[in-house]
């Protein structure tokens, strides 16, 4: 039954995924509206979806890489969902609406059935490090939109060619403003992610420096961390803020969907 | 419905004779009140504004109100009539609909031409030369100019550099409000970007220029401050938009300065309008990163880019005109229709009735049967003599001549419109 949610809101999602598309590739709005509910639809559909999964596995439904995908895909949808409740930042869309798509379309590919859960994450640990640290990849990304939005906007003004498609974009004072609070919010999380990985290692395994997935999202961690100093300390803001936050991203992308091919630890299957 | 059109635009005529034919607000009401006072003109507004007249009215006839503009304004004919153009009918309610939604104004798209419209329909109901027609059309004329609107962007890009400043400065700042702006020198044109920035939540107004007197003067204007040339350099960092007019022969904000600025201000986004000619601002200022510099050509180019946008809207905004003006000329031939002929049943009747009524003491020997009998036959000679004529007009009620023939059977059966 999850998995029959799962797939209506991927279904749903298709809808997002095909505005997200269309606006870019046409340079004009395309039926935001209509695909803002289908997410939200979707979203609903995929809540339940986790729920059902939760409920007959009793235990969050994480260890999986079915599950990972899943969640992450849906705290996606939730935090753009709660970026354009304050913002009204529809552009946001073109964004979010392809990664939620991705991320749970991945998820239907790897489900599996047969899979148990590896021994290894028999622990309540992950009941506390997976969701900070996915909550906080979730709020990053909002961020590494903002940036994008950011640096389109800014070099449409610099070569002095702001045409109409522009306008549709929030103003560079809203995209930063919206880099900046997705780090506040998304930088706490992934340290404390790192901070509880790093215990549960500790417990497990007694070591744990020697996996990619670790050593990735430390160097990421470490890119926010400059960020984050840069901007509080130096001022900096707008364009160098922008590009220091998509490097910040690439690292979360190299770390999540990576790792897994440098092998170590983090392989669970 | 005979809708009538007589007009001349900035497109037919110079301006010496828009000026000759315009009607001015005080001669609005008597030249209304004149114009239905002639026979076959029941309804009529005028529009006069700087780039056009126009004047409409539910008439059959427009060389009627051809004939009035000119007498009204002591003109002769073939002085003007190579700058007038009529409609009628369809060709009418389409001008109607694209003047209002300003599809054919001089900057197409520009927002005034509804409320110059507004008024002028207001002027003419309060002269109470406005019926059902007009209104109706109006109404309608109204509900699509906001339609075409909402629907396209044709009034949506800034076309004037003081609007084009404003809708730069949204892109940086987004909301204005808590933004100052700092006028350097004291151009019209960079008063009247400042009045704009003003009106779109700028909240405070700095203003510098080389006699300090003027710029006194100016502050008050703007309820600013005044700060004297020699410091202006000091105040900059305070300013979010800064607007250069001056006539300097050289730069007066070199790019070192402009660094300083920016990073007195911790990196905050600041947007140069420099409108001097020759110009104020070096353009390697626009090299820093969060500094925003736009000059006098730069500003013309976004006008350009936006004009050709609203051209392109213009056309989906035509369709929408199309549309309209069908749907509109089917509910009036519908409208003018159906209570004709439900006053032709009603008048036919009463003819009836009354004939019945005369001859009541011719009928009363009668039996009751034979009284029924009488009513009946009467009755349906009224409905066969009524059947061709109302099958007629139930044909035509989508045809651009069912006006017309409702019309004729007015004429024919003597009934008044109600």
């Amino acid at each position: 039954m999850h998995v029959v949610l799962l797939r209506l809101a991927l279904g749903l999602y298709s809808v997002g995924f095909a505005h997200s598309v269309l606006t870019a590739l046409k340079k004009k709005q395309a039926f935001f509206k209509p695909a803002l509910a289908a997410v939200f639809a979707g979203f609903i559909l995929h809540v339940a979806s986790i729920a059902l999964r939760a409920l007959e596995v009793r235990y969050l439904p994480l260890t999986q890489q079915y599950e990972a995908f899943s969640f992450f895909g849906a705290l996606t949808t939730l935090g753009f969902l709660i970026a354009y409740a304050k913002y009204r930042i529809a552009p946001l869309s073109v964004f979010a609406f392809p990664l939620i798509f991705v991320m749970t379309f991945v998820a239907n590919l790897f489900y599996d059935p047969s899979a148990s859960i590896p021994p290894v994450l028999r622990s309540n640990w992950i009941y506390i490090h997976t969701p900070l640290v996915f909550f906080g990849y979730a709020a990053l990304f909002i961020a590494f939109a903002a940036a994008i939005m950011y640096l389109i906007q800014e070099r449409a003004l610099k070569s002095k060619h702001p045409i109409r498609f522009y306008n549709w974009l929030p103003s560079l004072e809203i995209c930063d403003d919206l880099a900046y609070r997705s780090l506040a919010i998304g930088f706490p999380l992934i340290t404390l992610g790192i901070v509880t990985g790093a215990l549960w290692a500790q417990v497990v395994w007694g070591v744990w420096a020697r996996d990619a997935k670790v050593l990735f999202s430390f160097l990421t961690w470490l890119v926010y961390m400059l960020l984050i100093f840069y901007r509080l300390i130096a001022g900096w803001r707008g364009r160098k803020a922008a590009y220091l936050s998509i490097v910040g991203f690439i690292g979360v992308l190299v770390t999540f969907l990576g790792a897994s091919y440098f092998g170590g630890l983090h392989t669970f299957q | 419905m005979q809708l009538a059109l007589v007009g001349l635009s900035h497109k037919t005529a110079p301006v010496e004779i828009r000026e000759r034919l315009a009607f001015s607000n005080d001669a609005l009401r008597s030249a209304l009140t004149s114009l239905v006072d002639r026979r076959a003109v029941n309804e009529a507004m005028i529009l006069s504004t700087c780039n056009r007249v126009e004047v409409v009215a539910e008439s059959p006839d427009e060389r009627l109100i051809r004939d009035f503009i000119c007498e009204f304004h002591q003109i002769s004919h073939d002085s003007v009539s190579s700058h007038l153009y009529s409609y009628r009918n369809v060709d009418a309610i389409r001008h109607v609909f694209r003047v209002t939604a300003s599809l054919d104004s001089m900057v197409i798209g520009e927002p005034q031409i509804l409320g110059q419209v507004k008024e002028a329909y207001r002027i003419a109901m309060d002269a109470g030369t406005v019926g059902m027609h007009l209104s109706a059309l109006m109404n309608r004329a109204f509900a699509v100019a906001k339609k075409v609107r909402s629907e396209t962007g044709i009034s949506q890009s800034a076309v004037s550099v003081s609007y084009a400043a404003v809708e730069l400065a949204r892109k940086i700042f987004g909301d204005l409000s808590g933004k100052t702006v700092m006028i350097i020198g004291a151009s019209k044109m960079g008063e009247l970007a400042a009045k704009h920035l003003r009106r779109a939540g700028a909240s405070s107004v700095l203003v510098t220029n080389r006699t300090f007197e003027r710029a006194v003067e100016l502050a008050k204007v703007f309820e600013g401050a005044a700060v004297p040339f020699e410091h202006f350099t000091d105040h900059m960092a305070g300013a979010d938009i800064v607007i250069t007019s001056t006539g300097a022969p050289h730069f007066i904000i070199g790019k070192n300065l402009a660094e300083q600025v920016i990073h007195r201000r911790k990196n905050k986004p600041i947007f140069f309008i420099d409108i001097a000619v020759p110009r104020d601002i070096d353009p390697a200022v626009n090299e820093i990163d969060n500094a925003f510099l736009y000059d006098i050509d730069d500003l013309q180019q976004v006008i350009d880019a936006n004009l050709k946008e609203r051209l392109k809207e213009a056309m989906r905004a035509e369709q929408i005109v199309d549309d309209e003006v069908e749907a509109f000329c089917l509910k009036m031939q519908t409208r003018d229709v159906v209570p004709t002929i439900v006053q032709l049943r009603e008048s036919l009747e009463k003819v009836r009735r009354d004939e019945i009524e005369r001859n009541r003491r011719h009928l009363k020997d009668l039996s009751p049967e034979q009284q029924a009998a009488v009513d009946q036959i009467t009755k349906s000679i009224v409905n066969k003599i009524l059947h061709p004529p109302i099958e007629q007009l139930k044909q035509m009620a989508h045809d651009p001549q069912g006006a017309d023939l409702a019309e004729l059977i007015r004429k024919i059966f003597n009934v008044k419109p109600q």
